[in-house]
C-alpha cells in the first residue's frame, strides 16, 4: 500500500475506513430495529447484526494494518501506524465481546430494547476515533460520541433506580470532565496555533515556559483523569460501575479506559514531549494515589461489581506508571496491559453477568459461594481471571505487570514499581476471598446457583478469553513482538513534519 | 549404570521429563474417571521417581558446575530463556521431592476420600513447581515456578485441610506472596542494571552472577528484597507465624510437602541466589550478625515453643523452624563443612520431619485428635508405629547414627570458627530438641494405657509400612554412611564457598577446620 496523503479527503476516508464501515453499519442496524423491535428475538437479531458489523470494521482495520498503511507527510487528523491499529482492534474486540455477552443477559433482565446495540456501536465509533486521532479536536469529538452513548447505556436498566442514578452521575461528572478537556484544548490551541498534536508539539518545543500551554496541559490531564477514573477523579466510578447493567460495566471498564489511555499516550508523547518534566510528576502522583486508594478501598467491598470497579481504579494507576515512563517500552506496556486487562475483565464481567440474579440489586461476593460445586468451569474461569488481574505468573496479566515494571525501572524509577508490587499484594486481599468463596465455601442454599445461565456465545467467549490469558501468559512472544513493532512504527507526526521540505 | 544412562541420552532429557511428566499426569488425572485418580497418580509418581533415580548415578560429583542443562530461547527479544540445570545442591532436593511423591500417594490413599481428582491433580502440579524451582537457571523462569507453587498449595490447604483451613490457607498465600512481590521488582531491576552496564539484557543466572559487581551499589536494597522472599519461606524467626497454621491445617500430604520441600526452597534461595548475587553485602559483618542472630533466636524460640505445645502436629511444625535455623547458621558459616552440613540438614530434616508428619497423620486417622493429652501407651497396642515414631524422633533430635546428626555436627564444626558464641548456644539448644520430642514420645506412646479409645488403636497396616520403612531406612543409611551424599554435594558446596570467600568479613579468624592438624 502506498503512503496515504491525509490532507486530501480521499486519503482521510481511506484512513478512517474502519470507523466509516462501522458508522454505515450502525445506521443499517438502526433501520433494521426500526422495522422489527418488539420481541426478544428481534433484540437478539440486532445484537448479532451488530457483532457482524464490528467484525467487518475489524477486517477493515486488519486490511489497513497488514497492508502497511502509513501516512505521507503530516498525520493530519488520524495516525496510520501499528499502535493505532493495535488499539483499534482492541476496541473492536471489546465491542464484539460486549454485544455477544449481552445477548442473553438483556433478555433475562427483561430489557427488550434493541436500541442497546446501536448505542454500543456508536460508543465504539467514538472510541475508534479517540485511539486514532492525531488532532485534539478529533479526540474531543470521539470522546463526546463515546460518552453520550455510554451515558445512555449506563442507565439502560430502567427497572432499577441504581441504573438511573449511575447514568445521571456519570453524565454530570462526564460533562464536567469534558469541560476541562475542552478548555485544555482551547488553551493549547491558543498557545500554539495548532490542534494537530505533532505540529503543536513542535511549536511547544520552542516555548517551554508558556504559561498558557502549562495550564492547558493541566486541564487535559484533569479531563483524562476523570475519564480513566484515576484518583482523585474517580468518585463516579464505583456507583456507576455498580449501577450499570453488568455487560455495560464491562464495556466501560475496558473500552473507555482503552480509549482514554491511548489518547493520553498520544497527547503526552506527541503533543507535550517538551513538557515531560511537568507531566511526569503529575502522573506519578495520580498513579500513587490510584494504586493506594483503589486497592485499599477495594478491600472493604462486598459487591462484586464495586470490587471490580475499585480494582479497575487500581489498574488505572498501574497503567499511569507505564504512561509515566514516556518511552517506547512504556508505550508498549500500555497497549499490552490494556489488552491483558480487557481480556481478563471482559471474561470476569461475563461470568458475573451470568451469575447475576434476575432483578437483583447487584452481585455480592457471598452470592458466589459454592459456585465451584455447581458450575466448576465458571468458577475456574473467574479464578483464572482474578489471578490474571492480580498479576500471577502464568497469566497474561503477569506479562503486563512485568512490562510496566521494566519500563519504569528502565527509567531508573524505583518507587513506582515497588508501589505496583505492594499494590498487587494488597489486591490479593480482595481477589483471594472471592476465589475462596467460590471454591472452598459451601453454597448458601441448595438453589443458590440454579439461575446461572450462560449463552452459547458467552461460554465460547469466556472460554476463549481464559484460554488466551493462560496461553499468552506462558507464550507471550507473538503479542510482545507485535507490541514492539507497533511502537517502532509510532512515527511521531512532529518528526515526519520536520522531514518535510 | 552411568554408561547405560549415557547411551540413552539421559542427561539431555531427564530434567525436562521430570518437569513435564507430572503436568501430563495432571491432565490424565483430570480426564480419567475419579476412581482411577489414585492409581494414575501412583503410576506417574513412581515413574517419576524411577526416572529421577538415574540422577544419582549420572551425576558427576567432581564437577561443581551445572549439569544436565537445557537452554532454549523462550522470549529471546527480552533475554529470557528456558534454561534449566542442576548441581549437587539441587540434586538431593530433586531426589527428595520425587522420592516423596509415591509415599504421599500411599499416605493419602484412604485419608482423602472426597474430590479425588482435584486433590491428586494438585499434588502432581505441586511437584512440577517444586522441581522447577530447583532447576531454573533463568530468573524469570525461577520466579514463575516460585509463585506458581502457591496455587496448588493454597487449594490443598483450603479444600482438604482441617477446621481452620481457610484462615491458614489465606495466611500462607499472603505471607509468601508478600515476601516475593519485591523480589520481582529486584529481579527486573538487576536485569536492567546489568543490561545497561554490559549491553546485554538477560535473565540468565550465570550472566547476572558474572556481572554482580555492577549490582554492588544497589546491593542493600536488592538483597533485602531477595532475602525477604526467602526468609518467609525458610521461615526465619519473626516471619515464621504462617508455618504452624499451614502445617497444622493442611492435610497430611500437604504438611509433608511443606516440610520436605517448600521450606528448603528458602534456604536453597539463599545459597543459590541471594548470597552469590550480593556476597559482599550479605556477608558483611552487620548483615551476617543479623542473620546469625535470627537463626539462633529461631532455634531457641522454636525449641521453647515446642516444649509447651499441646498439639503434636504443631510441635513438629515448630521443630522445623528450629532445624531450619541450623541450616541458616550453616549457610552463613561460609566453610565447606558448614555448607555441606546445611545441605545435609536440609535432607535429613526432610526425611525425619516427613516421617513424623506421616505418623501424626496416621494417629489422627485412628483417633481424630492430635492432642498429646488424649494419647498414652500407644506403643503397647501399636508397636510398629511406636518404633517408627521413636526412630524418626531420634533422627530429628540428631542422635549419632541417624540422619540428623551428620548435618548438625558439620554445621557446628564449620561455623564455630566464625561464630563461636552463636554456635555454642546452638549446640546447647540441641538438648532442648531432645526434651520436647522425648516428651511427645513419652506422652503418646509410653504413658499408661488408660483410655479405651487408645486401646482400640490398630497397628500400622502394610500400606503405612510401605510409607514409613523407606523413610526410616534412608535415615539409618544417612546416619551410618553419609559418604555418598557428602561426595555429591561437596563440589557444589566448595564452589559456593569459593564464590563467597573473598567477601568474608576480614578480621575474623580463619575457619577452624583449616587449622586442624597443622597446629603445633
Amino acid at each position: 500500500m502506498s503512503p496515504i496523503d491525509l490532507s486530501v479527503p480521499a486519503g482521510l476516508m481511506l484512513a478512517l475506513l474502519p470507523s466509516l464501515v462501522l458508522t454505515a453499519w450502525s445506521l443499517v442496524v438502526l433501520l433494521v430495529i426500526g422495522w422489527r423491535h418488539g420481541t426478544e428475538a428481534d433484540s437478539r437479531r440486532a445484537g448479532l447484526l451488530s457483532a457482524v458489523g464490528v467484525g467487518l470494521a475489524g477486517a477493515a482495520t486488519l486490511w489497513l494494518w497488514t497492508g502497511g498503511a502509513r501516512a505521507a507527510g503530516v498525520s493530519h487528523m488520524v495516525y496510520l501506524d501499528g499502535y493505532r491499529f493495535g488499539a483499534e482492534l482492541l476496541v473492536l474486540f471489546i465491542a464484539l465481546t460486549t454485544c455477544l455477552l449481552s445477548l442473553r443477559f438483556m433478555g433475562r433482565q427483561r430489557l427488550i430494547a434493541p436500541e442497546y446495540y446501536p448505542l454500543v456501536l456508536f460508543a465504539t465509533i467514538g472510541m475508534q476515533l479517540m485511539v486514532s486521532a492525531s488532532d485534539l479536536v478529533l479526540i474531543f469529538l470521539g470522546l463526546e460520541v463515546m460518552s453520550v452513548a455510554v451515558y445512555v447505556l449506563a442507565g439502560f436498566d430502567r427497572f432499577r433506580r441504581s441504573s438511573a442514578e449511575a447514568a445521571l452521575k456519570y453524565f454530570l461528572v462526564g460533562a464536567f470532565a469534558s469541560g476541562f478537556l475542552l478548555y485544555g484544548i482551547a488553551l493549547t490551541y491558543g498557545a500554539t496555533g495548532h490542534t494537530n498534536l505533532g505540529l503543536a508539539g513542535q511549536v511547544l518545543a520552542g516555548m517551554p515556559d508558556s504559561g498558557l500551554a502549562r495550564v492547558g496541559l493541566g486541564m487535559l490531564l484533569i479531563g483524562f483523569g476523570f475519564k480513566v477514573a484515576a484518583v482523585p477523579f474517580h468518585m463516579w466510578a464505583p456507583d456507576v460501575y455498580d449501577g450499570a447493567p453488568t455487560p455495560v460495566t464491562g464495556f466501560m471498564a475496558t473500552g473507555v479506559k482503552t480509549a482514554g489511555f491511548v489518547a493520553l499516550v498520544r497527547i503526552l508523547a506527541d503533543g507535550f514531549p517538551a513538557f515531560v518534566e511537568l507531566w511526569q510528576p503529575a502522573l506519578a502522583v495520580l498513579a500513587i494515589l490510584s494504586i493506594v486508594a483503589g486497592n485499599i478501598v477495594a478491600l472493604a467491598q462486598t459487591s462484586m461489581k464495586r470490587l471490580l470497579a475499585y480494582s479497575s481504579i487500581a489498574h488505572a494507576g498501574y497503567l499511569l506508571v507505564a504512561v509515566w515512563a514516556a518511552s517506547p517500552d512504556g508505550h508498549m506496556a500500555v497497549l499490552l496491559y490494556l489488552w491483558a486487562y480487557s481480556l481478563t475483565s471482559l471474561a470476569a464481567f461475563g461470568v458475573v453477568a451470568a451469575v447475576e440474579h434476575v432483578g437483583a440489586r447487584t452481585v455480592r461476593i457471598e452470592d458466589l459461594e459454592g459456585l465451584f460445586r455447581s458450575r466448576p468451569w465458571a468458577a475456574m474461569s473467574l479464578s483464572v481471571c482474578l489471578l490474571s488481574l492480580l498479576g500471577f505468573p502464568g497469566t497474561f496479566g503477569f506479562i503486563g505487570k512485568w512490562l510496566i515494571m521494566s519500563a519504569a525501572l528502565e527509567r531508573s524509577q524505583v518507587v513506582l514499581p515497588v508501589l505496583l508490587g505492594l499494590g498487587s499484594l494488597v489486591s490479593l486481599g480482595y481477589y483471594l476471598p472471592v476465589i475462596m468463596a467460590m471454591t472452598m465455601k459451601p453454597e448458601r442454599t441448595p438453589e443458590a446457583h440454579r439461575q446461572v445461565l450462560f449463552s452459547q456465545a458467552g461460554k465460547l467467549i469466556i472460554a476463549g478469553a481464559v484460554a488466551a490469558i493462560i496461553f499468552l501468559g506462558i507464550w507471550p512472544r507473538i503479542p510482545m513482538q507485535l507490541g514492539r513493532s507497533t511502537v517502532k512504527s509510532m512515527t511521531p507526526s512532529a518528526t515526519v513534519a520536520a522531514e518535510q521540505p | 549404570m552411568p554408561a547405560f544412562l549415557l547411551s540413552i541420552g539421559y542427561e539431555r532429557w531427564i530434567l525436562n521429563v521430570l518437569l513435564l511428566l507430572p503436568m501430563a499426569g495432571v491432565v490424565l488425572v483430570l480426564l480419567a474417571p475419579e476412581r482411577w485418580a489414585r492409581w494414575l497418580t501412583l503410576i506417574v509418581a513412581t515413574a517419576e521417581f524411577i526416572l529421577a533415580l538415574g540422577l544419582w548415578w549420572a551425576f558427576d560429583p567432581a564437577s561443581g558446575g551445572m549439569q544436565f542443562t537445557t537452554s532454549v530461547p523462550w522470549l529471546p527479544e527480552f533475554g529470557i530463556r528456558y534454561s534449566i540445570g542442576m548441581d549437587g545442591l539441587s540434586l538431593f532436593m530433586i531426589l527428595l521431592a520425587t522420592a516423596m511423591m509415591p509415599l504421599l500417594v500411599w499416605g493419602s490413599w484412604f485419608a482423602i476420600d472426597t474430590k479425588l481428582r482435584g486433590y491428586y491433580a494438585l499434588l502432581l502440579a505441586l511437584k512440577t513447581g517444586m522441581i522447577g524451582v530447583f532447576v531454573s537457571m533463568d530468573l524469570f523462569l525461577f520466579y514463575c515456578f516460585w509463585e506458581l507453587l502457591l496455587i496448588p498449595m493454597y487449594f490443598l490447604i483450603g479444600t482438604w485441610g482441617s477446621a481452620n483451613r481457610l484462615y491458614a490457607a489465606t495466611k500462607f498465600v499472603v505471607y509468601t506472596f508478600a515476601g516475593s512481590v519485591l523480589m520481582l521488582v529486584a529481579i527486573i531491576a538487576m536485569v536492567v542494571t546489568v543490561g545497561k552496564g554490559t549491553g546485554e539484557y538477560s535473565f540468565a543466572y550465570d550472566h547476572l552472577v558474572k556481572n554482580r559487581d555492577l549490582l554492588a551499589p544497589y546491593a542493600p536494597y536488592l538483597f533485602t528484597a531477595f532475602a525477604l522472599a526467602f526468609a518467609v519461606k525458610v521461615p526465619i524467626f519473626p516471619l515464621h507465624t504462617w508455618l504452624p497454621d499451614a502445617h497444622v491445617e493442611a492435610p497430611t500430604a500437604g504438611s509433608v510437602d511443606l516440610a520436605v520441600i517448600l521450606l528448603k526452597m528458602g534456604t536453597y534461595g539463599f545459597l543459590r541466589f541471594a548470597i552469590p548475587f550480593f556476597p559482599a553485602f550479605a556477608l558483611s559483618a552487620p548483615v551476617a550478625a543479623v542473620f546469625v542472630t535470627l537463626a539462633v533466636s529461631g532455634i531457641i524460640y522454636a525449641a521453647l515453643v515446642s516444649m509447651v505445645q499441646p498439639d503434636l502436629k504443631k510441635l513438629i511444625a515448630y521443630s522445623s523452624v528450629s532445624h531450619l535455623g541450623f541450616v541458616m547458621l550453616g549457610i552463613w558459616g561460609g566453610t565447606v563443612e558448614s555448607v555441606q552440613g546445611a545441605i545435609m540438614v536440609m535432607i535429613a530434616h526432610g526425611l525425619s520431619t516427613g516421617a513424623l508428619f506421616f505418623l501424626v497423620g496416621m494417629l489422627y486417622e485412628r483417633r481424630h485428635t492430635r492432642l498429646l493429652s488424649e494419647f498414652g501407651g500407644v506403643a503397647r497396642v501399636a508397636p510398629l508405629l511406636g518404633t517408627a515414631f521413636v526412630i524418626s524422633a531420634f533422627a530429628s533430635i540428631g542422635l549419632p547414627g541417624l540422619s540428623g546428626f551428620v548435618g548438625e555436627f558439620l554445621i557446628l564444626l564449620g561455623s564455630f570458627g566464625r561464630y563461636p558464641i552463636a554456635t555454642t548456644i546452638a549446640t546447647v539448644v540441641v538438648v532442648f530438641a531432645a526434651a520436647y520430642l522425648l516428651r511427645a514420645v513419652q506422652q503418646v506412646f509410653f504413658n499408661p494405657l488408660v483410655r479405651d479409645e487408645n486401646k482400640a488403636i490398630t497397628d500400622a497396616t502394610p500400606r503405612e509400612l510401605a510409607v514409613l520403612v523407606p523413610l526410616i531406612a534412608a535415615m539409618v543409611w544417612m546416619g551410618l554412611y553419609p559418604q555418598p551424599i557428602l561426595r555429591r554435594t561437596e563440589a557444589a558446596a566448595r564452589r559456593y564457598v569459593e564464590t563467597v570467600t573473598p567477601y568474608l568479613t576480614p578480621g575474623l579468624r580463619p575457619p577452624v577446620t583449616a587449622a586442624v592438624g597443622e597446629q603445633p
